[in-house]
């Protein structure tokens, strides 16, 4: 019996890259806690969420296969099963945001190009459901009851937006130099990030670093 | 953050333990782990220490710093630095919180580790208290907390940071009470 259940240990995410499946794990977890701590959106990672889904259930197949007493079967579930939870915590802290600033997050990415876009083309579909389904509510509910001229549902006045200005903890992963964050003059010295270390700063100052990986939102 | 996902967190973290079986390598997508041989230690993730050991498939070998000497030196310290001092692990409670309470047995003097642990962590959560205090009194942009475990980190989230950015919005006139129409509905 072939222990290694006949996974390859290194997939291909685009045409010249090929990284091991641990790599990949690696990049889903950081992924979900810069997901969950920063106050926007971030791109979208469906190569790796796909990636993943992939070897999930490669695997689950695999294990179908063999004897159930195996003590390999459990060890891999139990891995399954943590792997799941935070795919499926990763994608469900994205769709809580996109519920609640819809509407921005809509003409946010509508200005961008295609490639960087941060709605993965199925979530670009639900937040556009959502906006509709949203305004349908509103109207049959209420505002068809409303004097004539309080009817119309005005997005602009209902669009929730995130308070980027909101303090976030990070670790830099690599060293981040000459930073200025907001608040500081110029008789402040620009901060360096030494890699490794900790701070608290807030994350408008800050987000371009977290989506380019220099730092991690912990 | 709650404590369950720091703990699934540091349930990464890799532990030495003594199996009383024999497997080959498993490859686990985190990474291989084995092979097992009855009687030799071998590093695996808590989780699976944890696992192992309730089904008594294994001795958990308690982390190097995990011993009451170790410990007293690290409270020692911690008690003279003003400033907080590097943990032996990243996520030395939680660590400790998991193994103590399935390998109890395996650890000796387990109910010592417990009180210097509990100890140490006092010690921080004051400095860390007063800490808070000093960035919300100076209105600080920016603070350093090198050397904080994520445990420490969640338990003054969300108060901090929730805090400062009501005072960075009380300060950058934008107070809810100035806010016109669409801005009342900003977060």
């Amino acid at each position: 019996m072939d222990s290694s259940f006949g996974l390859d240990n290194e997939v291909a995410l685009s045409d010249d890259e090929t990284v091991t499946v641990q790599q990949v794990l690696e990049t889903l977890e950081n992924a979900w806690l810069n997901e969950k701590f920063s106050p926007e959106l971030l791109p979208h990672q469906t190569d790796i969420v796909d990636c993943m889904f992939e070897q999930i259930s490669g695997m689950e197949e695999n294990l179908e296969k063999v004897d159930q007493s195996d003590i390999r079967v459990e060890i891999h579930r139990m891995e399954l099963d943590r792997i799941r939870y935070v795919l499926s915590s990763f994608l469900r802290t994205r769709l809580e945001k996109i519920e609640e600033f819809c509407t921005h997050i809509i003409e946010e990415d509508s200005t961008r190009d295609p490639d960087e876009r941060y709605l993965s083309p199925g979530e670009k579909k639900f937040a556009e459901e959502f906006q509709n389904n949203i305004e349908q509510h509103f109207e049959r509910v209420a505002l068809r009851h409303m004097p004539l001229n309080v009817q119309k549902y005005d997005r602009q006045l209902m669009k929730v937006e995130p308070n980027l200005k909101s303090y976030v903890f990070l670790r830099a992963r690599s060293t981040a130099e000459g930073l200025m964050l907001e608040g500081m003059d110029d008789t402040d010295e620009p901060l360096t990030m030494v890699k490794d270390s900790q701070h608290m700063a807030l994350y408008s100052g800050v987000a371009s670093l977290v989506k380019n990986g220099t730092l991690q939102l912990i | 953050m709650n404590s369950a996902e720091t703990e699934f967190i540091a349930e990464k973290e890799l532990v030495s333990i003594v199996p009383n079986f024999n497997y080959e390598v498993i490859y686990l997508i985190s990474g291989d782990i084995g092979p097992f041989r009855a009687g030799l230690p071998v590093k695996v993730p808590i989780w699976l220490a944890m696992s192992l050991k309730r089904r008594q498939k294994c001795r958990i070998v308690p982390p190097r710093w995990m011993n009451v000497e170790d410990l007293e030196e690290v409270k020692k310290q911690e008690l003279n630095e003003r400033f907080f001092t590097k943990m032996p692990s990243e996520h030395y409670m939680v660590e400790a919180h998991l193994l103590l309470s399935v390998a109890a047995d395996d650890i000796p003097r387990c109910e010592q580790i417990r009180t210097i642990l509990k100890d140490i962590w006092d010690i921080r959560m004051s400095k860390l208290r007063s800490s808070v205090d000093q960035i919300i009194k100076t209105n600080a942009i920016h603070a350093r907390l090198d050397h904080l475990t994520l445990m420490e980190i969640n338990s003054i989230r969300p108060l901090l940071p929730h805090a400062l950015d009501q005072l960075f919005r009380l300060q950058n006139g934008r107070g809810p009470s100035q806010a016109s129409g669409s801005q009342a509905f900003t977060q």
